[in-house]
């Protein structure tokens, strides 16, 4: 038996698949663009070719992220706050605190001892400190997003960006490179200007070992290392970071075809519209 | 069952409120201005003023969707984004000369500012007082800090009351009648007492009505027609009509899941589509602060016709956004245990800065040293730009998503 989880987020598209022993058996990933229907529906048949099965034997699927109810052929939708919790539950089970970057949103959920989410914040009403204040930096810097979290590890005079602004960073990153500033020290400002953002948010759940980082931007080691000096504990992260969401979505999936909780699915799809 | 009295609040309210706005427009008598929070009608209604609450248009505005132009208007005059909505809202209705789908706004020939731990409310009084160039009385307010400087605040307000009634005698040339004050203030206590039976019905499970999305609905008489015999009658009507579901177990939603403690102003413009982000997960509000914006009846407070003016003073200083932070996040406990509710949801509005302050430390408190569960979301009561669908519902989603998963491992 196999289950699914797609992960239709504001950036990228995330889709997995699972077997019967909870055993990743395939993943894929794509942007997301202007059709989310399309690029869940996409994703997933990626992921089924990746994992050489057919649709048919996929039992359930799940959706998650922005455009979970865009997935037209989801059975049913968990939001992505309690999928990453329990991904990350999965991956390392002594998370007690998450910590999600993506695309426009960061998280910061607070992980009980089962994988639930006792607490969580998000930022509102604005993308600043997330991966597309990193993209933003980058594209000034005419750098690959892969490759900003590196070099800013070379800095030697982290400068201190003081705009959290996804948009007014840039005017301040180029009025530093007009100074002369170097790449790497605008970037490790970069770093920190989030990361400072970033505690923040997660004070306002606790900060309780082990941290787990998940989300696009947990591919970024300048950012692993910034939160990792801010946190002052060590971090979790795996390869998997970006795939927390649809993994979490994809085990729930199997609770779900395995008759674990049968009351949540239909309270869930009450909560969907 | 056929129910008899269904939506018989609606349609009573919506008489008397379609009466009181053709009274503004087509009535006599002087007009005068207050803020919703610890005003001081029961003073004017003696005088002859037709009263008007700023707020309540606001409110009404944008239940209507016209709040959006009418803040646009304001901001082409220079203010700014971060000016309260509700201030906006009501600069655009000047600009647009009174002119709102409710009826014409008639124009203020006194503005009694009351300030009720709402600063901005002394600046918008203030720059309506210059476009309509009318006559200000401010009524100073302290804030409510400790008991030991409770009895003289009272008395410093007193003062000012009594100011209030040699200014309206002088305006209006009527001779102060303190029989009719003590009238008024009967009528209001009465009404107060319904009012406050009608909210505590929520206490049932289950719980016969929302007592915040229909609350915040149920409160205009008590907002608007405070001191008047209309204002009693209608709680009359509204309790009958909530008697009536209870006998036939009708509720807000079909099937109570969540009873919830609201803190703060709902989103007017997008009004439907914030209550259907609950309605789905069979939450159902069971008390809320801001339905208590006009009075926080259910403390004891009252208007009393045999203390009348001090009585007036303890009503004003006792205003929910008047009163210090302990004093507001213990009524929300109180809320808590009294209504048997499984969560704190504090919707905190861009505009109001009153109702804002305080809410982060209300979170903290009851998440983490109360351990009552409570989900913080944000958006704006006016400004419809501020509502951000996809994301409010990630947040509530989620969050009874997690109440609902704990309360299946519970095995409750």
């Amino acid at each position: 038996m196999y289950v699914a989880g797609v992960d239709a987020g504001s950036t990228t598209t995330k889709a997995v698949v699972l077997d019967e022993n909870s055993h990743l058996v395939g993943k894929s990933l794509r942007a997301t663009g202007a059709n989310v229907t399309r690029a869940s529906e996409l994703a997933y048949e990626e992921c089924l070719h990746a994992s050489g099965i057919r649709e048919r034997e996929v039992s359930y699927v799940i959706g998650t992220g922005y455009g979970r109810y865009k997935i037209a052929f989801g059975d049913t939708q968990v939001t992505e706050i309690s999928c990453h919790a329990k991904g990350a539950h999965f991956l390392f089970p002594k998370t007690r605190t998450l910590v999600d970057i993506g695309g426009q949103d960061t998280k910061a959920i607070k992980v009980s001892d089962k994988g639930e989410v006792l607490d969580f914040c998000m930022n509102d009403k604005c993308a600043a400190g997330t991966g597309r204040f990193l993209e933003n930096a980058a594209t000034v810097l005419d750098l690959e997003l892969d490759d900003i979290g590196p070099v800013s590890l070379r800095s030697e005079n982290p400068l201190r960006i003081t705009n959290v602004c996804t948009v007014f960073v840039e005017s301040e990153i180029i009025s530093h490179l007009a100074r002369g500033q170097v790449v790497e020290d605008i970037l490790r400002g970069v770093h920190s200007a989030i990361g400072a953002r970033t505690i923040a948010l997660v004070r306002r759940v606790g900060i309780e070992p082990e941290v787990t980082f998940t989300g696009g931007v947990s591919r970024n080691v300048g950012m692993v290392r910034t939160l990792e000096e801010r946190f002052g504990v060590p971090i979790n992260v795996s390869d998997l970071s970006q795939y927390m969401g649809c993994l979490g979505a994809g085990l729930f999936a199997l609770e779900r075809a395995q008759g674990a909780s049968p009351r949540r699915v239909k309270r869930v799809e009450a909560g969907g519209s | 069952m056929e129910l008899k009295h269904k939506d018989a609040g609606k349609v009573v309210q919506r008489e008397l409120m379609a009466s009181y706005y053709g009274d503004l427009e087509d009535g006599e008598g002087p007009v005068a201005y207050l803020f919703v929070p610890g005003n001081v009608v029961e003073i004017l209604r003696p005088f002859g003023f037709r009263t008007v609450y700023p707020e309540i248009n606001a409110l009404q505005c944008g239940i209507k969707r016209v709040a959006g132009e009418n803040i646009l208007k304001a901001e082409d005059m220079g203010y700014s984004a971060d000016v309260c909505g509700y201030v906006k809202n009501d600069v655009g209705i000047c600009l647009a000369g009174g002119s709102t789908p409710l009826g014409r706004i008639p124009k203020p020939d006194l503005l009694v500012c009351n300030f009720s731990g709402c600063n901005t409310f002394i600046k918008w009084f203030e720059a309506l007082a210059d476009l309509y160039d009318a006559p200000m009385f401010l009524l100073d307010v302290p804030y409510l800090r400790d008991e030991a400087s409770y009895q003289q605040d009272i008395e410093y307000v007193t003062q000012q009351l009594w100011d209030l009634v040699a200014y309206c005698e002088d305006m209006t040339g009527t001779t102060f009648d303190e029989a009719k004050l003590r009238e008024t203030l009967e009528y209001s206590r009465q009404a107060e007492d319904l009012w406050t039976q009608l909210l505590s019905r929520a206490r049932l499970r289950p719980s016969p009505f929302d007592a915040y999305f229909e609350a915040v609905f149920f409160m205009a008489p008590i907002n608007v027609l405070r001191g008047t015999t209309d204002c009693i009658d209608y709680y009359k009507v509204v309790i009958e009509e909530m008697e009536e579901r209870s006998r036939a177990h009708v509720g807000p939603v079909p099937q109570e899941k969540f009873r919830v403690v609201y803190e703060g102003p709902p989103c007017w413009p997008h009004f439907r589509a914030f209550w259907e982000l609950f309605k789905a997960w069979g939450v159902v509000g069971v008390a809320s602060t801001y339905s208590k914006v006009g009075g926080l009846f259910e403390t004891g407070i009252r208007h009393d016709p045999a203390r009348p003016m001090e009585s007036i003073a303890e009503y004003v200083i006792n205003c929910y956004t008047n009163w210090n932070l302990k004093k507001r996040s213990e009524l929300l406990q109180q809320y808590i245990e009294e209504f048997e509710a499984d969560a704190l949801i504090i919707h905190s509005v861009k505009s109001c800065r009153s109702f804002s302050v305080g809410q982060a430390d209300f979170r903290e408190v009851f998440s983490h040293e109360l351990g009552i569960p409570t989900l913080m979301i944000e958006s704006d009561l006016a400004d419809p730009r501020y509502f951000s669908q996809a994301q409010l519902k990630n947040r509530v989603d989620a969050f009874f998503e997690s109440l609902e998963h704990q309360r299946i491992v519970r095995g409750s």
